[in-house]
């Protein structure tokens, strides 16, 4: 064994080129992979530590679903509970810091601040709050602050110094005295640092505020969360209210990544794919140029399965050390991701969370999947007869068809290697989604464009012959070397196919996710445009009176057709949270707006009715999954006693709430019995032809009053920019793929080169010149990244058709190319092919004549 | 693109016409060195040699002589250590990478006992070469004359379509020679072209080889060690230890007799 040992490591060595590049190749695959799952376990660790800081040592949250918040009774129900230790209630009310008199004027409003009212004689018990400056409250602090670092270096803040924040109209402006100052962001993520801490009773005087937003509580020793779930639900029945455990937390945050992880695991698939498309392309060839040596060692009297055992011991070699390279290289592509994607992520991610448990996985794969890929061209090593081999190499036919059972054995393994490392949180989570596509949260979306793209790949070798004359017609200038490359890529069918087949799934994935990627800007824009009466939207952080002077102003600017309030809030149905909106109804009859299903009521009569009151207009996604009919009378937790609403239409589509599509109820309802107290947004629609002589008069308007204007088209971008940037990335991942399979072209081309060598030496015996050489390889690459940018662009519209099927969401939004992703694929098909053929074509065309018609 | 000169241009030349002194290739003072395994080995000390315009020569000489590397350089295709090669008046030893290129596409021929034949292209195409390597269109015109001239010369009239695998070795071998005569070379260099056909083929490709010498002028240098082969030459330089020791004037024969060259050839202990 020593000796076979040492054999293979010098095989190894002799042909470094070639072994430096797969092993280039097996670390970009393990990069990805390691890089993949350290981001992934990264942002677990950020979630956890998310959900954790968020719920301090509380067992339990109970939240309120309603604007008003939960009443004094409620709350002090709560702490009444046998198994409540402590209850630490909290108001949370977001607003603006007092304008500075020598600010100048904006078309923009300034970031909003958190202000968090807390209880400081409980609120120690419940959460840390560790300082880097000054003091906690006290029961004594009445109008003292706490902020956070982030908010007193964007201020200037030091210990002593004042803040004042707007409070509600009846209570104005309010200065708090800063005498503390909390490290880092504060522990909630919605605030984004701009957080400051003030004692309950003055938030309450500040918002004029009866209720509270939030009750934390630890639960006596000996009570589990669960009990004290029981406990609560016993104590209160009078409003509506949301029970939250800290798992909960992290699970609703890790479910907003779900979909993108989902999709970053296909990517990572697909790139050791092409990984093994490369160790095997390496293996064959080294089998194949060793033949005779092989025969050699058959004759002798070696045994097939010491034969077998040479081959893998060298993809052991390369596996090993190509996976600990890939994990190095892992680390950092780990922290470029993360730092890619924490802008656009519902968390703050911190430096790579390396985990010996993926490090240990990342090795696992990165050395299996070598031995897979090699499995093939060992065992085929091993059947190598002595007679056979001391003649010639093996033949062809059989080494193709060898190659597409290997093809299946490699894909089995990777597909089972994806459905035992997929993310649990995908396959529980139906929500979408922080970038990434919908439909590839569980695991029979990913297996379907996975077993499409080795569908196209077992396709290449039947297209691939005719497909090269034609991509060849661009490179016909070269005609003689275009004929001669072509002649050069037929000669082994199978190995260019194999070659081809890596650069088709790398290219079709870019294609694949630019599709996805467009299909859900599309999707974002019809969402808007569906059910928004406006081109216009006037946001607002706290609740506007929905037929106050602001809305009345702003109609009646000239050139404004229509102003029409909604205000989002929660209500509780049959003990669940969901979220509902606040609409006019004749103003969306109006408009046209919202889409009715088959059988889902009548459009007028159904926004009349909602305007009327006791109805309710329930999405067709609810409406599906609770089984709810039109006509039926759903019963709705609010305040203290129960509300009933009669289904009045079911439509296709409606206004988007922060993770679900929102019920439709009339203003009526939503200001009587749900308390919601006033519009979160104003949509504007204007006269045609008057926009743009309107606008600025609106705009100026809506900061008068704090409302932030928003051009639909501007919300659609902004959130498909956040798309933009993590579909981004899984272009950058996938085009590693494509460097992978580029790594492999130059393998297939410098032994194509070192096979053709008597022929190359003859051909400049007979007068072509070294650039005649070098054009003749560089245009075999060049046809071979034409033909397959053709092919992965097909497939990869194929594929996106299928991303696009499976997270339409109900969007009949038709398949647009997305020529981008096209454009970038074809560009980075044909420059990487033909940057792989430079060295190879060096070679070529430097070898010396003589030599070369000495070559055996 | 190089000019092509059209068949009866080429043909007017006639068997074996002189220029000045009727020389179209000379060598001087040959020596070639190569290293190998830190050390310097000679191939050739020293080797001077003439072929005149239309001469079929012989080089004859034991495995290892140095024969093959007086023809690579003879040819263009390597760079003598020291010495020069005059071919149809250009110096070849000095000439760029360009020019020497040029050299071997419009000057020489090469034919080798491997046939190195393009194994996806047909024979028509493999015969063509030459001209698609020049630029030079080879469906029209002269090229295409010239094909179907050359294609008639070796007996491969009907196997245009065919490739390469299709043939036998003789065949394929006669597609080689027709490949290296198609563009009427100032000379032909063949390095053991029949090492690797049996007795019939050898036959047919040394007569092929003497009937383009004899008939259309052809100017061929041969690498041989069969002295069958060698006897088919009007000359025979017989090459030893990198040097040429016995040259052996036979003449052009309508009858090719190998025995008087064999009985030459014992009598100096090959």
């Amino acid at each position: 064994m020593r000796r076979f040992s040492s054999l293979a490591w010098r095989s190894l060595l002799a042909r470094r080129l070639r072994s430096v590049l797969t092993i280039a190749g097996v670390g970009l695959g393990v990069a990805v992979l390691f890089a993949s799952l350290t981001a992934s376990a990264t942002m677990d660790a950020a979630v956890d530590r998310a959900a954790a800081d968020e719920m301090g040592h509380a067992d339990l949250r109970v939240q309120t679903l309603e604007e008003r918040g939960l009443s004094p009774e409620a709350v002090a129900a709560v702490k009444g509970v046998a198994g409540v230790a402590v209850a630490a209630p909290a108001l949370e009310r977001k607003t603006y810091l007092a304008a500075d008199p020598n600010q100048t004027a904006s078309s923009a409003l300034p970031a909003p601040v958190t202000v968090l009212g807390i209880d400081p004689s409980v609120e120690s018990q419940v959460h840390d709050m560790p300082l880097s400056a000054g003091r906690r409250l006290d029961d004594t602090d009445s109008l003292s602050a706490v902020v956070t670092q982030t908010l007193a270096a964007e201020q200037h803040l030091r210990i002593g110094d004042s803040i004042t924040v707007n409070g509600s109209v009846k209570s104005g402006p309010q200065a708090f005295s800063v005498v503390g100052i909390v490290v880092g962001d504060g522990a909630l993520p919605d605030a984004a640092g701009r957080l400051l801490f003030v004692p309950l009773a003055s938030a309450a005087t500040l918002f004029d505020a009866t209720g509270v937003t939030r009750v934390d509580l630890t639960a006596r020793p000996g009570v589990s969360a669960d009990e004290l779930s029981r406990q609560i639900e016993a104590a209160i029945k009078t409003e509506p209210y949301l029970l939250q455990k800290t798992a909960d937390t992290a699970d609703s945050l890790r479910a907003q990544t779900a979909d993108y992880r989902g999709t970053l695991l296909l990517v990572v698939a697909v790139v050791l794919f092409a990984g093994a498309f490369l160790i095997f392309n390496t293996l064959s060839m080294t089998v194949t140029e060793r033949a005779r040596e092989v025969g050699l060692l058959r004759a002798a009297g070696t045994s097939r399965s010491q034969v077998m055992s040479f081959v893998l011991l060298q993809a052991l070699v390369l596996g090993a050390v190509g996976s600990g390279v890939g994990v190095v290289a892992g680390v950092g592509l780990a922290a470029l991701t993360l730092a890619w994607v924490s802008a656009t992520g519902p968390v703050a991610l911190s430096a790579p969370d390396i985990a010996p448990g993926s490090v240990a996985l990342a090795l696992l794969v990165g050395v299996v999947v070598t031995l897979a890929a090699s499995l093939e061209p060992a065992w085929r090593a091993g059947r190598i007869p002595p007679i056979e081999a001391l003649r010639r190499g093996p033949k062809g036919a059989v080494a193709g068809e060898a190659r597409l059972r290997w093809l299946g054995l490699v894909f089995g393994v990777l597909a089972l290697a994806a459905v035992v490392v997929w993310p649990r949180a995908a396959e529980s989570s139906s929500a979408s989604t922080s970038g990434g596509v919908a439909g590839t949260s569980g695991v029979g979306g990913p297996l379907m464009v996975y077993a499409l793209l080795l569908f196209a790949v077992l396709l290449v070798p039947r297209v691939l012959g005719p497909l090269l004359r034609l991509t060849g017609i661009p490179f016909r200038v070269f005609r003689n070397e275009e004929r001669l490359a072509r002649s050069a890529l037929a000669r082994d069918s199978s190995r260019t196919a194999l070659t081809a087949g890596a650069m088709v799934i790398g290219l079709a994935m870019v294609v694949a996710l630019g599709a996805a990627a467009l299909n859900v800007r599309q999707i974002g824009a019809h969402w808007l445009a569906e059910t928004i009466p406006g081109t216009e939207v006037l946001t607002s952080i706290r609740p506007v009176s929905p037929t106050g002077a602001v809305r009345d102003q702003i109609a009646a600017i000239p050139g404004v057709k229509s102003v029409s309030p909604v205000g989002l809030f929660g209500v509780g149905l049959g003990n669940v949270r969901q979220e509902a909106a606040a609409i006019v109804g004749r103003d969306f009859a109006s408009d046209g707006r919202l889409v009715f299903v088959t059988n889902g009521g009548d459009p007028a009569s159904a926004f009349a009715a909602l305007d009327a009151g006791g109805t309710v207009i329930v999405p067709e996604s609810l409406a599906t999954a609770s089984n709810i009919r039109l006509g039926d009378t759903l019963d709705f937790t609010s305040g203290q006693t129960s509300t009933r609403l009669r289904v009045v239409g079911i439509v296709a589509h409606s206004i988007p709430g922060d993770s679900e599509e929102a019920i439709l109820v009339g203003w009526s309802d939503a200001v009587g019995p749900f308390g919601a107290t006033g519009a979160d947004f104003f949509a504007v629609r204007y006269a045609a032809g008057q926009e743009a002589a309107a606008r600025n008069l609106v705009d100026a308007t809506a900061l008068q009053y704090a409302l932030q204007p928003e051009n639909l088209d501007r919300v659609t971008g902004t959130v498909g920019d956040a798309l933009d940037r993590v579909f981004k990335l899984l272009d950058a991942l996938a085009l590693i793929a494509v460097l992978i399979a580029g790594l492999g072209m130059v393998n297939t081309l410098s032994m194509s080169v070192f096979e053709r060598a008597r022929e190359i030496g003859v051909l400049r015996a007979t007068g072509m010149s070294s650039r005649q050489v070098w054009a003749m390889v560089v245009i075999e690459a060049g046809s071979l990244g034409v033909a397959g940018a053709l092919i992965g662009t097909l497939v990869g519209l194929f594929v996106g058709g299928l991303l696009v099927a499976l997270s339409s969401g109900g969007f009949d939004v038709g398949f647009s190319p997305p020529w981008d992703s096209i454009a970038l694929a074809a560009f980075f098909g044909v420059v990487i092919s033909v940057t792989a053929a430079v060295y190879p074509a060096g070679i070529a065309s430097r070898q010396s004549i003589v030599q070369a018609l000495q070559h055996e | 693109m190089p000019s092509v000169p059209s068949p009866s241009e080429a043909r007017s030349s006639g068997p074996a016409v002189p220029g000045r002194d009727g020389t179209i290739l000379e060598a001087h003072n040959l020596i070639k060195t190569f290293r190998l395994g830190g050390r310097d080995v000679t191939v050739l000390h020293g080797v001077s040699l003439k072929v005149k315009r239309g001469e079929f020569v012989a080089l004859m000489g034991p495995s290892g002589s140095g024969k093959s590397t007086l023809l690579q350089l003879l040819g263009g295709l390597d760079r003598p250590t020291s010495g020069e090669v005059i071919l149809d008046g250009e110096v070849v030893s000095r000439l760029s990478e360009g020019e020497a290129t040029r050299l071997r596409r419009d000057k020489t021929g090469f034919v080798f006992q491997f046939f190195n034949l393009i194994p996806l292209l047909d024979v028509y195409e493999n015969v063509a070469l030459p001209f698609t390597i020049a630029g030079v269109d080879p469906r029209r015109g002269e090229a295409a004359a010239r094909i179907v001239d050359v294609l008639e010369m070796v007996d491969l009239v009907g196997c245009e379509r065919n490739r390469p695998d299709q043939l036998s070795a003789g065949e394929q071998q006669r597609v080689a020679l027709a490949r290296a005569l198609v563009c009427r070379p100032a000379i032909l260099l063949a390095d053991e072209p029949t090492g690797n056909l049996d007795y019939a083929n050898s036959g047919q490709i040394l007569d092929k080889l003497w009937r383009s010498c004899d008939e259309r002028g052809q100017t061929i240098v041969l690498v041989t060690h069969d002295a069958r082969a060698a006897a088919h030459a009007d000359r025979v330089l017989v090459i030893g230890d990198g040097a040429i020791r016995d040259e052996i004037e036979l003449g052009r024969r309508k009858e090719i007799d190998p025995r008087p060259l064999i009985t030459r050839l014992a009598q100096l202990g090959l």
